[in-house]
């Protein structure tokens, strides 16, 4: 059974379109990591899938049943840590848990939830005075009561320092062992790519890249990333760089180069940059990591790698294709 | 149907609130206060019916100020309930657990509304106290009375406030719906029925009596009217004419030829059981209007 399915969503905040005709699958017992840069779409989804907000077109479903018909159905089986909440200031963080066990008919022991969660000295305080790291510990507490199947996290690691951030995916790991199906939303690629069976990547609106954290890295590995360090870069060099054979992405960052290409593409590109008036200093040639990938995926004015030649397909076409692109 | 946890937690939340123990000794000052007037105007060793007199003469003194403080606080108290958790963020953990949006809009109203009767009911019991070595069967019964209907109008308004929480946007939006309703309810409607009644005499051509017919089925269309003639109904020897007819006094001012519109039976559209009616039309169309906007809105 599939935990998440998202067929033909487009959602529309006036004229601005968040969600543009995205189809997404997550199967059960997956952990899916949920990645773009602020802005993408990312939370837009996940509220659709919670019925928060509701598609302009197409269907959403979750754990097999209707996001917005039944959508109580589903939080009832759904542990949720929502992105941009607050806590309930005059409430302690044990009557929080309590209330999270009594909504979702489940008795448990909050303090032994509060523990798990590293809050437990903190549980008779009001959460009004929580640090914002506690109230996300407060908040992810709450999705775990009563073992749900279906964990959403949107931004789950926001407000935890670096240890915070690991117990967090520990509990990510745990659950999923447990046989939940984990999705979460980040900005950061280094909070996924340890626990995620499957990543996808979404930009503007839609989902430019969907694979196993493996596929994308051997995506990455069959490029080069080449750093040119030069005395100034008129913008026709950068579209001459980009124009060539070979080459996949192409962007200035002050005085520097970066150009991710095939191997014997490189020399190439030195002589094209100095041919449009950029003289070189120094350059250097680094292996793609999957934080060049998820660079080049996200940033505005970069063309996707690799699929330059399918960005004139239509946006489903171009969806579907995604996994058997970035491992081709 | 989760409405009963969403208003556990909502009243919880709220008694721990100080302004909730503000609002108490306002209103224990309030009930209590006046009910200490018996000792002003009446000792402990007056005869039966002088004592009965004062527990009327307390009703009629209070059931003015309650018609003017319980809808106002009722709405401070409620207009928030759902619109300020949708700005603070609340509400995405609050909809994060199994609960529908109907189920939450029946909690707070539901929440809320305990939130006004505890401080309602507690004034009243005080005043009860004061007012006992004075009371006798009869005035017991319009005090009781008296008390329930006060709730009844806070219940009301808790439940106006919270279907605009529901239906609002943004607080701004539901601040000034709510103070609208309160000025109109308070002191715009009065004026304005004698207005729109005149102006349907004219076009249906109807006769004095009609006319001020279709002037108290409007009055009573405000639930803040309604509640004081019902409370008028209660007190011993005033009959339900007289209560309607009240409505139209100024102070103590009676306008002529507005009893005689009525002669001694009221229709049944004008009893006590149809008033009743028409305050809880009140409460049940806002919640339902907030309710259905709510359920439509995307957070």
């Amino acid at each position: 059974m599939t935990a998440i399915e998202l067929s033909g969503v487009t959602k529309r905040f006036g004229d601005v379109t968040a969600v543009d005709g995205l189809d997404l699958t997550v199967s059960e017992g997956e952990v899916f990591g949920f990645l773009g840069p602020n802005g993408a779409g990312k939370s837009t989804t996940i509220n659709m899938v919670l019925d928060f907000v509701r598609p302009t077109s197409g269907e959403v479903r979750v754990l097999g049943r209707d996001a917005q018909a039944e959508s109580v159905a589903v939080r009832e089986r759904t542990g949720v840590l929502p992105e941009g909440f607050d806590v309930y200031e005059r409430l302690t963080g044990r009557q929080h848990v309590a209330f999270a066990a009594e909504s979702k008919g489940v008795d448990l022991d909050p303090d032994a939830m509060l523990e798990r969660v590293g809050i437990a000295d903190a549980a008779d305080r009001k959460a009004g005075g929580y640090s914002k790291g506690m109230r996300q510990r407060l908040a992810l507490g709450m999705a775990l009561v009563g073992e749900p199947d279906l964990l959403i996290l949107d931004e789950p690691s926001s407000g935890l320092d670096p240890a915070g951030a690991k117990e967090m995916r520990e509990i990510v790991r745990t659950e999923a062992d447990r046989g939940a199906t984990v999705f979460f939303s980040s900005h950061v690629l280094g909070q996924v790519e340890a626990i995620c069976d499957r990543v996808g990547i979404m930009r503007d609106g839609e989902m430019v890249a969907t694979d196993t954290v493996e596929g994308l890295r051997e995506a990455a590995g069959g490029e080069a990333t080449l750093v040119v360090s030069t005395d100034g870069v008129p913008a026709d060099a950068i579209k001459a760089v980009r124009a060539l054979p070979g080459v996949s992405t192409a962007r200035a960052d002050g005085n520097t180069v970066t150009v991710a290409c095939d191997d014997d593409a490189k020399t190439g590109v030195i002589s094209t940059l100095e041919d449009n008036g950029a003289s070189v200093s120094d350059f250097e040639t680094r292996e793609a990591s999957l934080e060049d990938l998820f660079i080049a995926y996200t940033e505005n004015g970069v063309e996707s790698p690799r699929r330059s030649e399918s960005t004139d397909a239509s946006d489903h076409e171009r969806d579907a294709e995604n996994e058997s692109e970035v491992e081709a | 149907m989760s409405w009963g946890a969403v208003a556990r937690k909502d009243f919880q939340d709220a008694v721990r609130s100080r302004w909730i123990w503000v609002l108490s000794a306002l209103f224990v000052a309030m009930f209590a206060g006046s009910a200490a007037l018996r000792f002003v105007l009446g000792s402990g060793n007056a005869s039966a019916q002088q004592n009965a007199g004062i527990v009327v003469l307390f009703v009629q003194f209070m059931s003015d100020g309650a018609a003017l403080l319980v809808p106002l606080i009722a709405i401070v108290v409620g207009y928030a309930a759902i619109v300020g958790e949708r700005e603070s963020g609340t509400l995405k953990l609050l909809l994060s657990l199994p609960h529908s949006r109907v189920d939450v809009v029946a909690g707070k109203v539901l929440g809320r509304s305990g939130v006004m009767a505890l401080p309602v009911l507690l004034g009243f019991l005080i005043a009860g106290v004061v007012l006992l070595p004075a009371a006798n069967g009869f005035a017991l019964g319009t005090f009781v009375g008296f008390a329930l209907l006060t709730v009844l109008l806070a219940v009301v308004f808790v439940g106006i406030a919270v279907g605009i929480s529901a239906a609002a946007n943004t607080s701004r939006q539901a601040v000034v719906a709510a103070v609208s309703v309160f000025v109109m309810s308070t002191t715009l409607w009065g004026p304005v029925t004698g207005q729109l009644a005149g102006g349907i005499k004219d076009l249906f051509g109807l006769d004095p009596a009609g006319k001020i017919r279709v002037q108290l089925f409007l009055k009573l269309l405000n639930p803040v009217a309604s509640y004081k003639t019902l409370v008028t109904s209660l007190i011993p020897g005033v009959t339900p004419v007289d209560a309607r007819v009240d409505l139209f006094s100024f102070f103590i001012f009676r306008p002529p030829g507005i009893g005689e519109a009525f002669g001694d039976s009221l229709p049944l559209y004008f009893s006590d059981p149809f008033v009743v009616v028409y305050l809880l039309f009140w409460l049940v169309v806002p919640v339902g209007v907030g309710a259905l906007l709510f359920e439509q809105a995307d957070l």
